[in-house]
């Protein structure tokens, strides 16, 4: 017998006992059902009285029900997520652990020493500033390990420091410099986590940032889009993703550009208040999307004004834009991406036919596991690398292959920056960060780091972080 | 809801879902339609501009679809039964009419080939 029953037989003795008390108070099973708050007793003494008034089924029905979902189908199953709920999710970016450690010693990269090379080989952490201004431009990538750690931090890698070093030029020099690079590298080496650090360093110099965070949002046809009154050849204008990246603007740069006047007077379909500042100029063309490209092109030509800031125009996934997009002219033949504005503006800057007048860094970074192919750009980048190593063994195209000539003519002086493995000791950093954070339970020596690190491909950070972070926490069931 | 070429659609249909209902729109046509007028293809109903549904609406009405397409449908048919060919007699009897077996597989013509073809009116979303 139950412990609970137990406890039901004891309270309806105490109740009884009022009763008949001729029956020995110690037999407690053969006590007579009197009353009490519960029918529940009562009623499962006696199941055979269901059983027999239920009938055998009748000849025809089926009383075999093995089909699938049949039992559900009436019920409610359980809440549906609402519109956009389930893309939330999957976009979700979680920036902290509360089971991490903090990690002590670990200072923030501040404006003095963003540019300066001297927190080259060490993990450095995101400013608070610098990581709302990424997340507005949305630079962190839900595949990324940011939400592995008590906060965002980042290895400033040889690489960064080479990137630190031209936005440092780009400072330094008398007249406007603008640099263009296209980060290029292997799958989960790092080059988005590298156009990060630029747009972390830009956005704490206090230059404008401008990024597209994922180029292939451009060119699939999720998004509105019109032709451009007046241009021959017609190109077309994205107004929604305009739209969305005026407020991205606003939201990801300084109050100080924001808050000054404008030195142009732009001519716009809507009215804009007496003595306007950069904010409401944008805010124009966030509230109404089919003014937002011009009200982008005056944004613009007031940013590129004598007296503003360096300009970081950042691009991620270049392969999406190097080729037909999903968007059809109006006699059905596929648009080229070239031919969206917001394409043409980034393409016209990382080729060059654009300078920026104040000076600035045009990134493109290429993307390792979602690029389509194009054999133009992947030429193009050979090209570009042979020309900066070996520039006497340049190779050429093959002459009997279809080219994509437009892709050919942007590319064709731009320069790349190439990311390799991690160096040993980077490594080393790394892990060592890796096991203060606690996410790492080994002891970080040569032995370890080396063998990790061959088995990263030779310090494949993504697969540096897959083999000594994440697995053991997804062995854990953590995610 | 929208008012296109006559009937209702909730905001919430994709475009090119509602032109694939009218008969004689298929992938095809309806991509073309929107491409013309600058649909892009994931647009919902709710989201067109008021010129863009005129535009569509009179883009409708100018093309043989819906009833004028079923009724050239059923009058070519006609047409080769009242003339007592072959191919009109199969149709009539709703067999195939190109000559394929009969001995099985004919469960498409069985549907398909009939005088009345394309069926009465508007199917209902």
């Amino acid at each position: 017998m139950s412990s609970s029953r137990c406890l039901r037989r004891i309270s309806q003795l105490s109740l009884d006992r009022a009763g008949p008390s001729s029956i020995a108070p110690r037999c407690l099973l053969t006590l007579p059902q009197s009353s009490t708050f519960s029918t529940s007793a009562a009623r499962n003494a006696n199941p055979q009285g269901k059983k027999g008034s239920a009938a055998p089924p009748k000849r025809g029905t089926r009383t075999l029900n093995v089909k699938k979902g049949r039992k559900d189908a009436g019920k409610d199953a359980g809440k549906k997520p609402g519109p956009g709920e389930r893309k939330a999710m999957r976009k979700r970016i979680v920036l902290s652990n509360n089971n991490a450690l903090e990690v002590s010693g670990l200072k923030d990269l501040e404006k003095e020493n963003a540019l300066d090379g001297s927190t080259e080989g060490q993990m450095v952490g995101i400013h608070e500033d610098a990581v709302d201004v990424l997340r507005a431009v949305e630079a962190f990538k839900p595949s990324q390990g940011w939400s592995l750690f008590r906060r965002p931090a980042t290895l400033m890698r040889k690489e960064t420091t080479q990137l630190a070093q031209l936005l440092k030029q780009v400072e330094e020099s008398e007249q406007s410099t603008t640099i263009r690079r296209v980060l290029v590298g292997e799958k989960l080496n790092g080059k988005s986590t590298l156009l990060l650090q630029g747009l972390m360093m830009a956005s704490l110099r206090e230059w404008t940032v401008i990024s597209f965070p994922e180029a292939q949002e451009l060119v699939n046809a999720h998004t509105e889009y019109a032709p451009l009154p007046g241009s021959n050849p017609t190109q077309y204008t994205q107004d929604a993703y305009t739209a969305n990246l005026l407020s991205q603007f606003i939201k990801a740069n300084n109050k100080l550009l924001l808050s000054s006047p404008l030195t142009t007077t732009p001519s716009l379909p809507h009215p804009l208040p007496p003595k306007p500042t950069v904010k409401q100029l944008a805010d124009l063309g966030v509230a109404n999307p089919e003014a937002s490209w011009p009200v982008f092109t005056a944004l613009w030509t007031e940013l590129t004004q004598p007296g503003r800031p360096p300009i970081l125009l950042a691009l991620d996934g270049l392969s999406h834009i190097m080729q037909n997009s999903a968007y059809m002219s109006a006699s059905t033949t596929p648009i080229h991406a070239h031919d969206l504005t917001l394409v043409r503006h980034f393409i016209d800057h990382l080729s060059g036919a654009k300078p920026l007048p104040n000076g600035g860094a045009v990134l493109a970074a290429t993307c390792g596991s979602n690029s389509p192919t194009c054999e133009a750009l992947d030429f193009s980048l050979q090209v570009a690398e042979a020309r900066q190593g070996t520039p006497d063994k340049v190779p050429l195209w093959n002459q009997y292959k279809d080219v994509d000539a437009r892709v050919m003519e942007c590319m064709k002086d731009v320069e790349i920056l190439r990311i390799r493995g991690l160096s040993k000791d980077e490594a080393r950093v790394v892990m060592e960060y890796y096991a203060a954070s606690g996410m790492l339970r080994a002891r970080v020596d040569d032995g370890f780091v080396g063998e990790k690190w061959t088995l990263a491909g030779m310090g494949n950070i993504g697969e540096l972080e897959k083999a000594s972070v994440r697995l053991r926490v997804g062995a854990m069931g953590y995610r | 809801m929208v008012f296109i070429f006559g009937v209702n659609f909730p905001e919430a249909t994709l475009v090119k879902r509602s032109l694939e209902t009218f008969y004689g729109i298929g992938p095809k046509v309806s991509q073309g339609i929107m491409a013309r007028f600058h649909i892009f293809p994931y647009a919902k109903v709710g989201s067109l501009k008021n010129q863009q549904v005129l535009d569509l609406t009179a883009e409708l009405s100018e093309m043989k679809i819906e009833n004028d397409l079923r009724r050239q449908v059923q009058d070519n048919i006609r047409r080769l039964k009242d003339m007592g060919t072959y191919r009109g007699r199969r149709h009539a009897m709703g067999l195939p009419v190109r000559g394929q077996r009969t001995r099985t597989q004919i469960t498409t013509a069985r549907k398909l080939n009939r005088i009345e073809r394309g069926g009465q009116g508007r199917v209902k979303m």
